[in-house]
């Protein structure tokens, strides 16, 4: 069971964000073709799909590969993953037209207007719920894996 | 004398002691056995279960996430994208 640690964690980070895409692409097919909604959704599908699974397999990676050293708790290291993600996000969603910046706030999706008041509290929200996640279910599937 | 003695004492000693083969151990494998209780073992003593560890600060997170996305659903665009 010793064996491959870093393929088992980088499985164990990307279960949550494939988990997920299932229903992002259940919202897109309901929104899009069903609804026939003008929104451009497949455009921002790139992220989620391609980006997120990917960060969070190698950010378990990392955290195996650190926890020694820093005993940093699953939890927090998983917070700090947003940090990182949030511009990254922000950059490609601005370069794919999915998120604008206005005068008053910005606008997802050209449906979806988050003023910039909320901007802070949505952050923290994904920051707890990033900690949240990364405690209960990736720490979860890294004991049961052996990795923890 | 001493045959006589000895014979008796083979007989005393089958009479007492069961023949090996009818005895030779349990009819299944138990090491399965041993290695599941085993593995129960090391989970509880690792904390192996989903719930391990939960806080009430934690709680209150999870209340703080579902409020404000119940309160302002235009985050949930926001939440999707970074998951």
């Amino acid at each position: 069971m010793n064996s491959h640690p870093y393929l088992r964690a980088y499985l164990a980070g990307i279960f949550v964000p494939t988990l997920v895409l299932p229903i992002l692409l259940t919202v897109f097919i309901v929104v899009r073709i069903v609804l026939k909604a003008p929104v451009p959704i497949e455009q921002g599908l790139i992220f989620p799909m391609a980006v997120v699974p990917l960060l969070f397999g190698l950010w378990n990676m990392l955290w195996l590969c650190s926890h020694k050293r820093t005993h940093l708790p699953i939890g927090v290291h998983g917070a700090i993953l947003p940090l990182l993600m949030a511009p990254t996000g922000a950059l490609v969603a601005t370069c794919l037209g999915v998120l604008e910046f206005g005068p008053a706030g910005v606008v997802w999706f050209h449906a979806c207007a988050v003023p910039y008041a909320l901007i802070a509290p949505c952050f923290l929200a994904v920051l707890a719920g990033y900690y949240l996640v990364w405690k209960y279910i990736v720490g979860f599937l890294n004991r049961v894996l052996g990795i923890a | 004398m001493n045959e006589h003695v000895e014979e008796r004492m083979k007989k005393l000693l089958r009479q007492a002691l069961p023949p090996m083969n009818s005895d030779a151990g349990p009819g299944r494998d138990l090491w399965p056995d041993v290695l599941r209780r085993l593995d129960v073992n090391l989970a509880a003593k690792s904390g192996a279960s989903f719930s391990h560890g939960w806080a009430w600060f934690d709680g209150v997170l999870a209340v703080g996430i579902v409020a404000l996305v119940a309160i302002f659903p235009a985050a949930i665009p926001m939440f999707l994208y970074y998951f």
